[in-house]
């Protein structure tokens, strides 16, 4: 009983260093190619698609609630 | 593809200064909003826009520096430049918490019994968890100087572990201060020692939080190799803050705690 203790010990041990080994790879290399590449992109929108939707969330929360600020409440202000 | 004759970084255009600059009026004008009409809406958009603003500026930041290689040695002494303006400014911003505490502390009024602490008020006991937070933020202080040069000689794993310890003990001091004010005697409504006592200990609080946090997006840096040995100024600039927070600490439990008792 106890060698198969063991056994499940050293394959788990095994198989999450490998993975914990995979996740802590080091990304930079490929970082700086993507953010070196010739594109003519900002920084700002230079990662992708989520960048992409990031930036228009935050613009279109920013309208809105400036939007709400002075036509909703400088009403109530004037 | 042009290529800069100069050592300088020209930033690329850029939505942040903007959206921070509406977050800020969002959250200033909804506090006025909040205390007349009773509506939470307006200030919590702007605290979301802000959240997304420094999310996104500084990820810009990273980008710019250990992705696109902008950080010369120039662009990095005006960024050391701005750390050091920055935490002198917050200086500035206690200094004026500090004179608001001696000023009513060194010359009590007879409406507080002519003496400090006043009349009815049960001050904590400056040997008890205020000497306990002490010792933590300057065991702090000693971790994340073992971060700094684990960094410089680098070793990783070392770098990493003490960087989490100075969060941990971060942590552990917030932690402490808020069971403290759970727990405290008195409350910001308590005449003059209570405004001085929360306002100086609960800005502290806030920077712990803060500098927590700074130290956090370090580790999570350093685990993704972003540090080198020769290049780590986030890393310092997070250092920095922290010590400045640490003495600031220091000034409050001498001050306010001790001779404050």
């Amino acid at each position: 009983m106890f060698r198969h203790l063991r056994t499940l010990q050293q394959v788990s041990r095994r198989t999450l260093s490998s993975s914990a080994r995979a996740q802590l790879e080091n990304k930079v290399p490929h970082k700086q190619k993507l953010f070196q590449e010739d594109n003519g992109m900002p920084v700002h929108l230079k990662g992708g698609t989520t960048d992409a939707l990031l930036y228009r969330a935050t613009m279109a929360l920013t309208v809105f609630a400036l939007q709400s600020l002075l036509v909703t409440h400088i009403r109530e202000f004037s | 593809m042009a290529h800069q004759a100069h050592a300088y970084h020209m930033v690329d255009p850029s939505p942040w200064p903007l959206t921070g600059a509406i977050a800020a009026l969002l959250m200033t004008s909804g506090l006025a909003i909040w205390f007349h009409f009773h509506s939470t809406t307006l200030m919590t958009l702007g605290l979301i826009l802000l959240l997304l603003t420094m999310y996104q500026w500084w990820r810009d930041i990273i980008r710019e520096g250990t992705f696109q290689g902008h950080h010369t040695p120039p662009v990095q002494k005006g960024l050391r430049y701005g750390m050091i303006l920055f935490i002198t400014s917050e200086v500035f911003f206690f200094l004026g918490f500090f004179w608001a505490f001696y000023h009513s502390s060194l010359a009590p009024t007879p409406e507080l019994g002519g003496c400090w602490p006043p009349t009815g008020i049960t001050p904590l006991d400056p040997f008890e968890v205020p000497l306990l937070n002490t010792a933590v933020l300057l065991a702090s202080g000693v971790t994340v100087t073992w971060a700094h040069h684990s960094i410089m000689e680098g070793e990783r794993k070392q770098a990493i572990q003490s960087l989490a310890l100075t969060i941990l003990l971060g942590l552990y001091f917030t932690a402490l201060q808020a069971m403290e004010y759970y727990e405290a005697p008195f409350t910001i409504a308590d005449g003059v020692y209570g405004s001085t006592f929360f306002v100086a200990t609960g800005f502290h609080g806030l920077h712990v939080i803060i500098g927590s946090t700074f130290l956090a997006v370090c580790l999570l840096r350093q685990i993704q190799y972003h540090f080198t040995s020769e290049h780590h100024f986030g890393f310092e600039a997070a250092a920095w803050y922290w010590h400045f927070v640490d003495v600031v600490w220091l000034f409050l439990y001498v001050s306010i705690y001790w001779w404050g008792s």
